[in-house]
């Protein structure tokens, strides 16, 4: 392969533009950790960069806490059996899923089923599968 | 004075192009993430100065690894100061990296091919990328700078060679290291012998930035009667996120 002698100028480069999107998985959840909740669906976002489920989770006391799980984007989840109808306001859900890093009730899914146990698409979703 | 050296780097590189006979890339490509087996051939072809980082696909660095490149003093300092929730605002979130990153991200891509221009769909913010195989050269130095860049390629036996400038600043490792709009990236894209997996080394300068030169070793697979989806961006996803409550897993 041969190298090709641009020669970059240190005056006149642009870097102040500078904006990515892609957020990382390794910085905002951890990935040695486990999480699962069951709760009441109140809204599904099935769009990309990555879908959000929000319910509502009761604790054993019947406290109620909204609790967010964001998804792989939705061109991954499609490809899985998933549908922007897979999940409705008021299903009965659980998540299973890594948890995030700032404690906060926000995880990143790995597996959802419905009340009767059925998954939910095809098969779940590993670290691999981000983004 | 940089606009002459391009133009004339460009003539080079078309110049050494041979005729072979041209392999059929087109198809739907779906990355790799396991068994992955460095082409030997492939690697052997990078320039001196150069380390293969390991963070295709799903792999990411953690904050302030860079898996061997060697930033400048300058890039070393952004690179500290920068916090990754940041990133994650209206104004950014559906904001593409340029195709130093998207290239190996663990995205499916398609590639059209004709004899004079071959197109890259990526389905990563789709994003398309089209690769001038008619021989021109680059435009101008000061011609607008985009994300995916301005590319050309050729053939050198079976492999396809594409050379890219003109790529607008981004990122390189989605932690904090950036590179600026004079990168310069050279790919070599080559199929397995039985033409379902796709081999590619994505080898990258940028001397504004770094003290030696990065690649890449990406594979992707075949996917027969697979296509495309739809990307769209929504950058409201940020709002569930920043409106998530106190109080989270015990």
């Amino acid at each position: 392969m041969r190298t090709l002698p641009l020669i970059a100028a240190a005056a006149g480069l642009s870097l102040a533009a500078v904006a990515h999107a892609h957020h990382s998985f390794a910085v905002f959840f951890d990935a040695t950790k486990s999480v699962t909740i069951t709760g009441k669906v109140t809204a599904f976002r099935f769009t990309n960069p990555h879908g959000t489920i929000v319910l509502d989770v009761a604790d054993a006391q019947g406290h109620v806490r909204e609790w967010r799980a964001e998804t792989n984007a939705p061109v991954v989840l499609t490809r899985r059996g998933w549908t922007r109808t897979s999940i409705k306001p008021g299903d009965t859900i659980t998540i299973e899923g890594w948890p995030s890093r700032d404690g906060k009730p926000y995880v990143r899914m790995r597996s959802a089923v419905h009340a009767d146990g059925r998954l939910i698409g095809t098969a779940p979703f590993g670290r691999q599968d981000q983004s | 004075m940089r606009a002459v050296l391009a133009t004339a780097a460009a003539a080079v590189f078309l110049l050494a192009a041979p005729a072979a006979a041209a392999p059929d890339l087109s198809g739907f490509w779906s990355p790799a993430f396991a068994g992955i087996e460095q082409d030997p051939a492939m690697i052997a072809k990078l320039p001196a100065n150069t380390v293969v980082i390991d963070d295709t696909g799903a792999a990411e660095f953690p904050r302030m690894e860079f898996g061997g490149l060697k930033l400048k003093p300058d890039a070393l300092a952004r690179a500290e100061t920068w916090q990754a929730e940041d990133e994650m605002t209206l104004q950014k979130v559906c904001a593409p990296p340029s195709i130093v990153y998207s290239v190996q991200g663990p995205f499916p891509f398609e590639i059209d091919q004709t004899g004079d221009v071959i197109a890259f769909r990526y389905e990563y913010y789709d994003q398309i990328r089209l690769i001038f195989m008619d021989g021109r050269g680059h435009p101008p130095a000061d011609a607008p700078h985009t994300k995916m860049g301005h590319s050309i390629g050729r053939w050198d036996g079976d492999e396809l060679v594409v050379d890219t400038t003109h790529i607008a600043a981004s990122t390189i490792t989605n932690n904090g290291l950036d590179h600026s709009d004079q990168i310069h990236m050279v790919e070599r894209y080559k199929l397995s012998p039985d033409g379902t997996k796709l081999m590619a080394t994505q080898w990258f300068e940028d001397p504004a930035v770094l003290d030696n030169n990065g690649a890449r070793f990406i594979e992707w697979t075949k996917q027969p009667g697979q296509y495309v989806l739809p990307y769209e961006c929504d950058p409201s996803f940020v709002l569930e996120y920043q409106e998530r409550g106190e109080g989270g897993a015990e």
